[in-house]
Parts: structure tokens; C-alpha cells; sequence
């Protein structure tokens, strides 16, 4: 099989090539007399199709089992044991990649570019762990994610982070997010992708630098809960949206809260709220509803603000662009030519760039014109995250009983155990009112 | 403003809202979804070389995530001139035209070369020792047929979503092909 | 617990959001400014000492240049009246000594070699086939090459031959006026000490000299050979070096071209140069150097096969030398200096 699609894959690439080419001969090769035949260049294919729609079976039979566990099973060993087979199928098998968490960025690249057409694998990993959010809430976090697992594994004493600092930290995923979908809409890049601390140890290489961000990473999770998932992970961010508008939510308790309070630490991440206070004295609602309107009136003023700082980001931000990056060497070397090594990528690329600097130049025009739009809806995008930040704070939550915040719940299911009530439920305690085992 | 549980069937406010943030939501994901899977193809993508746009700059073989390149030299034996004096395995002024260390051009010894008749030698290239460097490929391209080249290899290529030799090369000759034809061979055909 | 909507959240809210905010700020730039400072490739080909020609050895100077009509020009050729006569596309363009555009032939594919007789004949070598026209431009008659394998790459046109360099098949052809084989030189011949051509690219080129032989290249081995008209090697002269007064790369000279006092000028690609060669081979003097032909350098490198690079002489009667560069698509004129 493999080999009649390496035949029909080399036949396939020659045929293609000589439809593409214009048929000029190539000097052919001196004609042998003893007889040699010429070799073929051997082409080792690449991974399969089949395999790829094999990853999104198992992504979207993972969610399943997930949402199984989290609700109906309820059981954390359950969801222990599935982290690890995502850990290593999705992590140490799949090298990483392709992972949701970057996949927002194909997306957008594929709206922008028209030459790039989204693989349908791709799609699937971005919009099914969001439609299981829409519904179950953050169960790809629980049990599928890879780098959540990773980070799981390493939590050994989980330190309280400060709401405060928590609520400001969990602003940072938008604005990654921002970034790496503005910086894929120009095609500059995936930077989500670059700038992921785990993937290098999946692939068990990388660059010095990556290696000790992740190192620092894991390191900060044995003592901080899922870092990168909490502080920093983009899509993370918007399943955090999704979650938010949930069907089903996952409750410590299996049936009905006592307001025992045994469940307050319980969480490793700070996900879970304690019951809004009731009887409301009516001067204090009044400050609230008045500061709830003037955040809200607040909030234009912060994307309009947003847009101002965007647009001034834009130069430095376009720089990443390897062809920005390229017409400035080359602006600069007209006026201040530095000595590049022979046959440096620095040198060649000023080679290029010579031999039309007019197209490199309008080309770099461009794509700081895109840069300008794309930084002014970032900054709009900074804005308005911190806008509505304000603003979901200031908003009473309708909680009646201790449960997880919807958004922040990585659905790990570890609250569980504290409930005495899913105690009752497995049958390690009595029920209250029914005779103590004798 | 406590939230009573609800009487039974009724929905409260902010279920009501819930329920439409979900709506539109999946609405916009399908939305989206149905605008780029009438565009895609089903078919996956992996990285390429354009020998054509190739600027041999040595990238390949420093930049990879990969301990060892995914980058090989592949040669078009079609191509091929057969030489005795190789440019892309001699160094510019060999001692003399053995296979000795000192002669050659590669940096691990990659390329074999064996006799086939006079005055024909065959040069071929092994994949263990090519660390995609480029160099026989600049001698054979400066001052020969233009035989060498580089090719990504896909038995060794994690086909990351973004190539990190990709966004550093000079030449901008990394592309995304098909899976089904995943390389970028040079031919006899121009 | 804190209940989370306190009013001094919101203040160190935005004071830790302002500073990671900075953070990212900084860190982005510096990412964005910090460039490789032009560290040296540890893989670079450098040839750079064989790509400088010491001043003191170019004898000729550049006198003027002119472009040529079409793209992909190969070879040029002398009339008996100095025209110029240069092989670009599918045409051969005839250019006077001043330069101005003269007689143009289109033909049925692409231009690869020409020669023109000293009546005036012009014979326009294609691939496969040459085709024979008069001073006018008249086509006369079509020659047909014996092999179906045929690439023409030279051609000399004498008093009642006409030889025909065949690259692929490696020997040239000697026909007479008529358009009938007369003979074939430079065939692998054990028995008449002839080693035969190597031609790895299709350059080879054939001249007639004033002292009554032959001078083709032999690109493969790095020499010029001297053949009678009937085929025996009577001498080779070369050495395959980068350095100036050998021939460089795997397969040069490319072209070859001669002084009315029998001087060779040999023409050379990947460091693209024209030398001059006394007639028995002794490195005389530089034409013009690899620095005069900066394109075509770049044309090995950035199109990826050697190919499309290249030069061709002419000299005319007055010892002017004409080069075509191939890359640029132009004649230069080239006067002897002092």
C-alpha cells in the first residue's frame, strides 16, 4: 500500500511538475554504455490523510468521555486516567501539533489568505472543544489538553493565588489571543504556536530559550495550579467565553448544596465563588446599579482608548513581519550599510531585496497598512476585554450555593471529594438523618 | 435581587440570556465553520522547499525544532552531469580528486561518490550523515548542472503548524503543498 | 474568600494589568528589535579570493554596451563585414558596428549557435537541425543532423565546411556546403588517441583557426583541443583551476573565440571571465573579470543551475572583442587598453 502510493506520489509530483513547467528541456544526462540505469530521488511520503481524521476521531471521542466523566461518572480518577492518554497520545505521540490552542490562528490566516484553505482536521480542533464548552463547560481543559495534563502532573502543593491578582492575570489570554490572530491575519506568523512552552518538551528538542520558559512554567506549576491554562492560555480564554453560557455546569455538590463550606479550598485553580450575600440593603444597591452604568458608559471611552494606543503599537509590531523586517534592512543599509558574513541569511535576503527594491518596498507599505487596522482592532479588542472585565465584576452573580465560577472551572473534578453530599453518593459516608453504621 | 430557583417550566432572566448567548454562538461557529469547510479541500498541508527559490543560506540545517534537520540534499540524477571534478563534492581547488576528507566539500562526508564507467562518477547523498547544510548545493548550482537540492523529508518532518526554518528563510522558499504531493523535485523539464 | 466585587479590586486591578501590560509591551519589542547581528553562515561556499582579477592583468576596457531585442541570447558570431550576429530567442539579430539593428531571422524554434561564411551565408544552428540563409536573409535549405538526439552549440562556417559542435552527442559535425555529412572529429577513439568530449552542460563550441585546425573545448576535462579537419587531436592545452590562468568550476571554457594573430579567447561560467590564451596556452591576459559580470554570478546562484548563465566572444576585425552576457542580455565592446 505504502509503496504503490509513493509510486503513484512520485508519478503524481512528475506529472504535476510537467504541467506546471513549461516543457523546456534541461540538458538531459551523458548516455551510458555499460548498461547504468539513473536512480530515482526516493520521496518517503508524508504522514497519511487517514491519520489525520484518525487525530480528530480520537479529539472529539476524548470530549466525549470527558463529559462523560465530569457529570455523569463524576469520578477525577476517571479524568486523571483520560489526561494521561491525552498527555500521551495528543502531547508525546502527536508531538503537540496540531492543537487546538493554535488553532484559531489557521482559522483567521484562512479568512485573510486566500492561498491557504483550512484542513477540515483543523477545523475540528478548534470548533469542537468550543461546542463542548458551549455546552459542558471546560472539558477539553479537564481531560484532553495535552499541556494541561502536563501542568496537572506537576502540581504538587497548590498555593491560593489572590482573586485580585487573578481576575487581573486572566485578562493576559485575550490579549495573546489578540495578538497571536492579528499577527496570523497578516501572516506574519503563528505565535501562539512559537511561544509555546510545552510543545518542545513533547518533541524533546527546542531552543534554549523555549526549553527554560517551559522549565520555569512547570516549575511555577508545582506550586501555582495550571499556569499557562489560567494565565496565559489564548484559547483557553475563549472556552473560559464559551463556558460561560453553558448548558450543564459543573456542580460540587451532586444534588443540593448544605452551605457546609468544605468545598471552599478545595480548588487548585481559585475557580470556586462562594454564594452572593443575601438581603440587599437598597443604598447599596443603588452604588452598585450607579457603577454599573458608569462602567458600562465607561466602556466605548476604553475602546476608542484602546484604538489610540493600537495604532501606536502598529510600527513595532509590524516588524515581525519577515518582510517589514527585510525592507527595513534594506532602507537602513542604503544608509548605513553593516557588513553581513558572506552568504549569511541576512546577506542573501539584502541580495534579493536588491534586485527589486521597489516590490519590497510597496510589499512592506502594504503590510503596514494591515498592521495599522489590525492594531487598531487589537487595541479596541485590549479595550473592550478590560472594559467588560470591569464590568463582570461589578455584576452581581446569581449564586445560591458554593460553586465553581463558570468561566475559571477547568472541570478537573477535584472539588468533588470535599462534598460530604458526593461522599453520600459513593457510599463512604451515611446520609444525614440515617443511622450511623454500627 | 436573589435568584429563586424557578417555578416550574419558566426560565429566568438570565437563563433566557444564556440560552441566546449559546444560540448565537453556535450559530457564529457554524457560520464560520461552513464558510471555510466549502473552501477546504479535506486535504492537509506539510511544508516544501522551492529549490527554485532557494538561497542556500545554511538555515535548514541550524533552525529546525528537530535535533537533526528534517532538510536533506536530494539529487536529480536526471540532471546530473556525472563529472569527475564535482563541484558539489570537491572543495574549489582539490589536493586531488579522491574521496579524502581534505577534498571534500560536505561536512559529514554525505555524498558517495562511486565510479560507474569513464569518465562517469555517480554522486549520491546519505540521508544519516546530511545535516541539510546547503554547501554541495551552492558548488553544484554556482558552477554545474544544478543537481543537488534541498527537500524537506517526511519521514523525519514534524510538519509543525508554523515551520521555524520557514519564517527565517531568506529566499522565502517554504511553501505548504498537498499531502499527497509532498515534494518539489527538479526535473528534466525546466 | 473575598467576594469579588470590592472596591479596591478594581484600582490594583488595573495597576497589575497596566504593569503586564508593559511587560508584554517590552518583551515584544525587544523581540521585534533584536536581529541577528550578520554572524558568519558556518556553511558558506566561499570563493571569494578566485572572484577577484588583479587589476594589472585585464588588458581590454569597456567601451560601450548595447542591449540586445530578445531574451535568452546564447551565442554571437562575426560576418565577413564586422555585423554582429547574435543568437536571442527564436531570432538571430544582426547588430552593425555601431550598433544599430540590421536583418532579423526569425526561426521555427530556439536560436542556439550561428556562423556566417565569408560570402555572407548565415547558418543558424537550432537544436536539432540548421537552417542555411543568405547575406539577405533568404532561407536556402535546411540541414538535418544524422542523430535524432542532436543539441547544436557551435558553429564555425570555413571556405567549403561548416562544423557543428553537438553537445549531446558529443562530436562535431563537419558538413559540406551542401548540407552532406563529411565527416564527424572528436569522437571517443581509442585507437586514434582521442579521449572524447565531456559536455555536462550544453556548451560546446568549435572554431576555426588561422594555422588550418580546429579548436574545440572540452569543458569536462578543462582543456581546448586543436583537431584537423579530418579528425585527428593534434594538441590540447588547459587546467582546471579557480585560479586566473586555469579554468574554473567542473565544466569550462564554455565558448571559445580567436585573435586575427591566433590568440584564443576562451569564455567561462560560475566565475564568469574571458581570458586570453596564447595559441599554444599560455595564460596571457584578462579580457574582462568576474567583476564585470556581477549578474551573471547571481543568475548561477539565484535560478539554481548554471545554465542560464554564461558569456560568448566575438572578435571582430579591428580586434575589438564583443562579449555577450547572457544574464543581462547585452553586447559589450571591449577595447584593448593603452
Amino acid at each position: 500500500m505504502l509503496r504503490r502510493l509513493k509510486f503513484v506520489g512520485a508519478l503524481g509530483v512528475m506529472l504535476l511538475l510537467a504541467l506546471m513547467v513549461c516543457a523546456e528541456q534541461r540538458f538531459p544526462p551523458p548516455d551510458f554504455e555499460n548498461g547504468y540505469r539513473l536512480p530515482s530521488a526516493s520521496t518517503p511520503a508524508a504522514r497519511q490523510l487517514w491519520l489525520q481524521y484518525a487525530d480528530a476521531g480520537v479529539l472529539l471521542a476524548a470530549l466525549g468521555i470527558s463529559v462523560w466523566l465530569i457529570y455523569k461518572k463524576r469520578s477525577r480518577r476517571g479524568l486523571f486516567w483520560l489526561s494521561l492518554f491525552s498527555l500521551a497520545y495528543f502531547g508525546f505521540y502527536r508531538k503537540g501539533c496540531i492543537c487546538p490552542i493554535g488553532s484559531p490562528q489557521n482559522i483567521v490566516y484562512g479568512l485573510f489568505n486566500p492561498d491557504y484553505v483550512v484542513p477540515a482536521t483543523v477545523l475540528v480542533f478548534c470548533f469542537a472543544p468550543l461546542v463542548v464548552a458551549l455546552f459542558a463547560g471546560r472539558a477539553f481543559c479537564a481531560g484532553v489538553c495535552p499541556q494541561g495534563a502536563l501542568q496537572d502532573l506537576v502540581l504538587i502543593k497548590p498555593v491560593a493565588v489572590p482573586l485580585w491578582l487573578e481576575q487581573a492575570l486572566s485578562v493576559i489570554p485575550y490579549l495573546f489571543l489578540g495578538a497571536g490572530l492579528i499577527y496570523a491575519g497578516t501572516g506574519t506568523g503563528f505565535v501562539i504556536c512559537r511561544y509555546d512552552p510545552f510543545v518542545p518538551f513533547f518533541r524533546l528538542s527546542g531552543g534554549v530559550f523555549i526549553l527554560t520558559a517551559g522549565a520555569a512554567f512547570l516549575m511555577a506549576g508545582m506550586f501555582v495550579g495550571r499556569p499557562y491554562c489560567r494565565f496565559l492560555c489564548p484559547y483557553g480564554g475563549l472556552l473560559r467565553l464559551a463556558s460561560l453560557v453553558s448548558k450543564w455546569r459543573v456542580r460540587v455538590t451532586p444534588d443540593f448544596c448544605t452551605q457546609c463550606r468544605l468545598c471552599e479550598q478545595s480548588c487548585p485553580f481559585g475557580a470556586m465563588r462562594e454564594p452572593a450575600p443575601s438581603g440587599t440593603n437598597p443604598k447599596w444597591l443603588w452604588a452598585e446599579r450607579k457603577r454599573l452604568g458608569w462602567l458600562l458608559a465607561l466602556l466605548p471611552v476604553l475602546v476608542a482608548a484602546g484604538m489610540w494606543a493600537g495604532s501606536k503599537l502598529s510600527p513595532a509590531a509590524a516588524q515581525l513581519h519577515p518582510a517589514v523586517a527585510l525592507a527595513e534592512r534594506y532602507t537602513r543599509q542604503q544608509s548605513h550599510p553593516v557588513q553581513y558574513g558572506l552568504m549569511t541569511p541576512e546577506s542573501l535576503s539584502l541580495q534579493r531585496a536588491a534586485e527589486d527594491p521597489k516590490a519590497v518596498l510597496t510589499a512592506a507599505a502594504d503590510l503596514r497598512h494591515r498592521f495599522d487596522l489590525a492594531c487598531w482592532l487589537f487595541g479596541g479588542w485590549i479595550g473592550l476585554v478590560i472594559g467588560l472585565k470591569l464590568v463582570a465584576l461589578s455584576v452581581r452573580p446569581g449564586r445560591t450555593d458554593f460553586e465553581p465560577d463558570r468561566g475559571a472551572c477547568l472541570a478537573c473534578a477535584r472539588c468533588f471529594a470535599a462534598c460530604p453530599n458526593e461522599r453520600v453518593r459513593l457510599g463512604l459516608m451515611p446520609a444525614a438523618g440515617d443511622p450511623a453504621p454500627s | 435581587m436573589d435568584a429563586k430557583p424557578p417555578v416550574n417550566g419558566s426560565v429566568t432572566r438570565r437563563q433566557f440570556l444564556r440560552n441566546g448567548a449559546r444560540l448565537m454562538t453556535m450559530t457564529g461557529l457554524g457560520v464560520a465553520a461552513g464558510a471555510l469547510a466549502t473552501r477546504s479541500t479535506g486535504a492537509a498541508w506539510v511544508w516544501q522547499i522551492d529549490p527554485a527559490k532557494c538561497l542556500r543560506c545554511g538555515n535548514c540545517a541550524t533552525q529546525c525544532v528537530l535535533e537533526q534537520s528534517a532538510v536533506k540534499c536530494v539529487h536529480a540524477y536526471a540532471v546530473c552531469g556525472y563529472c569527475q571534478l564535482c563541484t558539489g563534492f570537491f572543495w574549489p581547488e582539490p589536493n586531488e580528486l579522491t574521496t579524502a576528507a581534505e577534498n571534500q566539500l560536505c561536512p559529514t562526508a554525505a555524498i558517495k561518490r562511486t565510479y560507474v564507467e569513464d569518465p562517469y562518477y555517480q554522486y549520491s547523498i546519505d540521508e544519516q550523515l546530511c545535516i541539510g547544510c546547503a554547501k554541495c548545493v551552492e558548488g553544484c548550482n554556482r558552477f554545474g548542472n544544478g543537481s543537488l537540492f534541498l527537500q524537506i523529508r517526511h519521514d523525519r518532518c514534524l510538519n509543525c503548524n508554523e515551520c521555524a526554518i520557514a519564517r527565517t528563510c531568506p529566499g522565502e522558499a517554504f511553501r505548504r503543498v498537498p499531502v499527497e504531493h509532498p515534494y518539489l523535485l527538479k526535473t528534466t523539464s525546466r | 474568600m473575598k467576594p469579588e466585587f470590592e472596591l479596591f479590586d478594581r484600582r490594583e486591578f488595573f495597576g497589575v494589568v497596566a504593569k503586564t501590560a508593559a511587560v508584554i509591551g517590552l518583551a515584544g519589542g525587544a523581540e521585534a528589535g533584536a536581529e541577528g547581528q550578520g554572524t558568519a553562515n558556518p556553511f558558506a561556499y566561499d570563493i571569494s579570493r578566485f572572484q577577484k582579477t588583479d587589476p594589472k592583468l585585464i588588458a581590454y576596457e569597456e567601451v560601450t554596451r548595447w542591449p540586445i531585442p530578445h531574451k535568452d541570447a546564447r551565442r554571437l558570431a562575426i560576418g565577413p563585414d564586422d555585423q554582429l550576429y547574435v543568437c536571442a530567442g527564436n531570432y538571430i539579430n544582426c547588430l552593425s558596428r555601431t550598433g544599430q539593428r540590421g536583418l532579423e531571422l526569425a526561426l521555427a524554434g530556439p536560436a542556439c549557435c550561428v556562423a556566417v561564411a565569408r560570402d555572407g551565408a548565415i547558418f543558424a544552428g537550432l537544436r536539432d537541425h540548421i537552417e542555411v540563409f543568405d547575406s539577405k536573409g533568404g532561407r536556402v535549405a535546411r540541414w538535418e543532423s544524422p542523430d535524432p538526439k542532436t543539441w547544436f552549440t557551435g558553429l564555425a562556417a570555413g571556405g567549403n565546411d561548416v562544423f557543428a559542435a553537438d553537445a549531446r552527442k558529443l562530436v562535431v559535425l563537419r558538413y559540406d556546403r551542401t548540407g552532406k555529412i563529411a565527416g564527424r572529429i572528436g569522437r571517443k577513439d581509442a585507437a586514434r588517441n582521442v579521449p572524447g568530449f565531456i559536455v555536462p552542460s550544453p556548451f560546446l563550441d568549435v572554431i576555426i583557426h588561422r594555422d588550418g585546425l580546429l579548436r574545440v573545448n572540452n569543458p569536462g576535462r578543462h582543456r581546448v583541443e586543436a583537431y584537423t579537419f579530418d579528425g585527428d587531436l593534434e594538441g590540447a592545452w588547459g587546467k582546471p583551476t579557480a585560479a586566473i590562468e586555469g579554468f574554473c568550476g567542473c565544466c569550462n571554457p564554455i565558448g571559445l573565440t580567436a585573435l586575427a594573430d591566433g590568440r584564443i579567447v576562451t569564455c567561462e561560467k560560475g566565475i564568469p571571465r574571458v581570458k586570453i590564451y596564447s595559441a599554444s596556452g599560455e595564460f596571457e591576459s584578462v579580457v574582462a573579470g568576474s567583476e564585470s559580470f556581477p549578474e551573471n554570478a547571481h543568475a548561477c546562484t539565484d535560478l539554481n543551475d548554471c545554465i542560464h548563465g554564461g558569456i560568448d566572444a566575438a572578435v571582430d576585425s579591428d580586434g575589438r572583442i564583443y562579449i555577450l552576457d547572457i544574464v543581462t542580455s547585452d553586447v559589450r565592446v571591449m577595447k584593448r587598453k593603452g
